[in-house]
Order: structure tokens, then sequence, then C-alpha cells
């Protein structure tokens, strides 16, 4: 191959190739909660593809024990990420990356959430609390989120304002009904994330 | 040579796709699969032939059905033999007032 490539490989240098006009900006969102909480329901219901699977060696060795202990020698794991994309225009696509569904696997997410805009904290109100770490997460970056309420059978069982007083969110951060399987519910989620985004910008920009 | 830890890491591919291009990179073919070399595997070929229209590497590595480690290892090698290049794209661009207006356009359109 490098024989063949390498007269090519002088005129593009990878060092010095003017970047690619035809690389549209990449813009990221990580979508978040506890397991089964409906993340890649809510990506696949507006993703332009299905959303794919991708899965990544992690080593487990410094997290102790697995669970049950049945994995007490395993030294390495296989940790499952689900995303979505959107293009918006020639020039931009959005990805939507659903984060692993453990909470042990958090460090996982710094490698998604680098250069993301901003978070969706899925939410079941059932069992709030699983949450929890994704909440934290996103405050301790200091990063945009929404916190979405999945309406599973499309029943809200509480109120946003229970939810938010229960997580004790800051007032900015929106926490709204999402039904993740229909698309117009997780656009507006989407639409409420990026307008936070877009007013952090503006106001660090000093528009 | 004695194994030298301080020593700068002489694998080409650690420094060419840095791990950040796991998620936030997005890839672009440079050539057509028909110009890789004969000796092309076919995970190669087929790399490329995904990377016709820039893809991320997180995409790449589901289409294939490889692990992402995997698929970094393979998409730096063609990196450093010119045939796909890696664009990390903006690194700011969540603080870019001009996209986030653009995406949010975009998303209210959908």
């Amino acid at each position: 191959m490098e024989s063949v490539l390498s007269d090519r490989l002088h005129q593009t240098g990878w060092s010095t190739a003017p970047r690619a006009r035809s690389v549209p900006v990449a813009m990221k969102v990580v979508v978040a909660g506890g397991f089964a909480v409906g993340k890649t329901t809510f990506v696949g219901a507006i993703s332009e593809i299905d959303p794919l699977r991708t899965e990544a060696q992690i080593t487990v060795e410094s997290l102790g024990i697995d669970n049950a202990g049945l994995v007490e020698h395993k030294t390495g794991t296989t940790v499952a990420m689900d995303f979505g994309r959107i293009t918006i225009g020639p020039d931009m696509v959005l990805y939507l990356f659903g984060t692993p569904g453990q909470d042990r696997f958090w460090f996982m997410w710094d490698e998604l959430a680098r250069g993301s805009i901003g978070g969706v904290v899925l939410v079941d109100t059932r069992r709030l609390e699983d949450c929890f770490p994704a909440v934290d997460y996103f405050e301790a970056l200091d990063v945009p989120f929404v916190v979405a309420c999945n309406l599973f059978d499309g029943v809200a069982t509480h109120h946003p304002r229970e939810v938010r007083e229960a997580l004790h969110v800051p007032a900015n951060t929106p926490v709204v009904l999402c039904d993740a399987r229909r698309k117009s519910h997780v656009q507006e989620t989407l639409v409420l994330l990026v307008e936070g985004a877009l007013r952090r910008a503006q106001a660090r920009s000093g528009r | 040579m004695a194994y030298d830890p301080r020593a700068p890491d002489p694998r080409p591919s650690s420094r060419i796709v840095r791990p950040y291009v796991l998620t936030q990179g997005r890839t672009k073919a440079l050539v057509p699969p028909s110009k890789l070399d004969r000796a092309a595997t076919p995970e190669a070929r087929r790399i490329v032939e995904l990377c016709q229209t820039s893809t991320s590497v997180a995409e790449v590595a589901a289409r294939m059905s490889l692990p992402l480690g995997v698929t970094r290892v393979l998409m730096g090698d063609l990196v450093s033999v010119g045939a796909l290049a890696v664009d990390v794209g903006s690194p700011d661009a969540a603080n870019d007032v001009a996209l986030l207006e653009r995406l949010l356009d975009g998303i209210r359109a959908l």
C-alpha cells in the first residue's frame, strides 16, 4: 500500500495537508441516564440511521469486583456505546452518543463528553436515583444539560417540578417530560439543550 | 537496544491518531478504494470505502463490527500511508455562537 500511495502521501502530507473542506463540522450531544431508561430509543427516534452500537474494550482491574464477584479475575470487559447521526446540512452533522448504561463506566464519559455541546439526562421517574451520576457528572463538567423524564407508556408519573425538586438541578437547567419514542419530543428536548448552550456561548462571547 | 521508558513512543499510529479521534474525529478517504495497493486487506478496503464520505471513527467501527481500539489501529495505518485524513473538528464548537445558531435552526427544521 505504501509504495502505491507514497506520491499521494507527499502531496498531502498529514501534518501539512490543508483541512479537507468536504468534511462537515461534527457537533455532539451525550445522552446519559440509568440502565434501560430509553437512551437508545431516544437516539433512534430522531437519528437518520438506526442507532449503531460499537464496543470498546476497557480494563476493569482497578474497579474491584464485578457484580456478585463473578468475574473477579477478569482483566477486560466490553462496553457498548450507541450513537445516531443527524445531518443538519451539507457542512454540519450532529451525533448523539448514548453512554454505557452502567454507572461504573462513568470514566468513559470523559471521552464521550469532550467537545460535546451538552447532555440529555434521561430519567425514569420510578427509578429516579439511577440518573444521579449523570446529573452529577454534567454539573461537575459544567456543560449545559436537559433533564428529560421519559414517559413510559406515554404516562407521566411525576410532575417535572417534583423531579426538579428531587434532583436539585440548577434553575437554568430545563426539566421536561419526553416520550423518547416520539421524534417531536426528542426534537424539542434537543432544541432546549442547544438553546441553553447558545445562551451560554453568547454570554461568554459578550454578545 | 535497551528499552527506555522515557523514549518517545515510536509507533506512528499513536502519534497520528490520538485517542480523542475516537469520538470527535471525522475521517475522509483521500483515495478511492481502487487506488489501494493490491496487498491491502479487505478491512482496509472496506474502511476506505466507508470513508468516501466523511465518517466518524465510531461509525466506522460499528459498521465494520470491530471494537473501537482495533478500528483505530487500522485507521491509523491508513492515515500513515496517506489513504485517510482525520479531521478532529472545531475543538470549541460548543462555544461557537454561529455554529450553535445553525445547529438550532437545523434541529428546529427537522
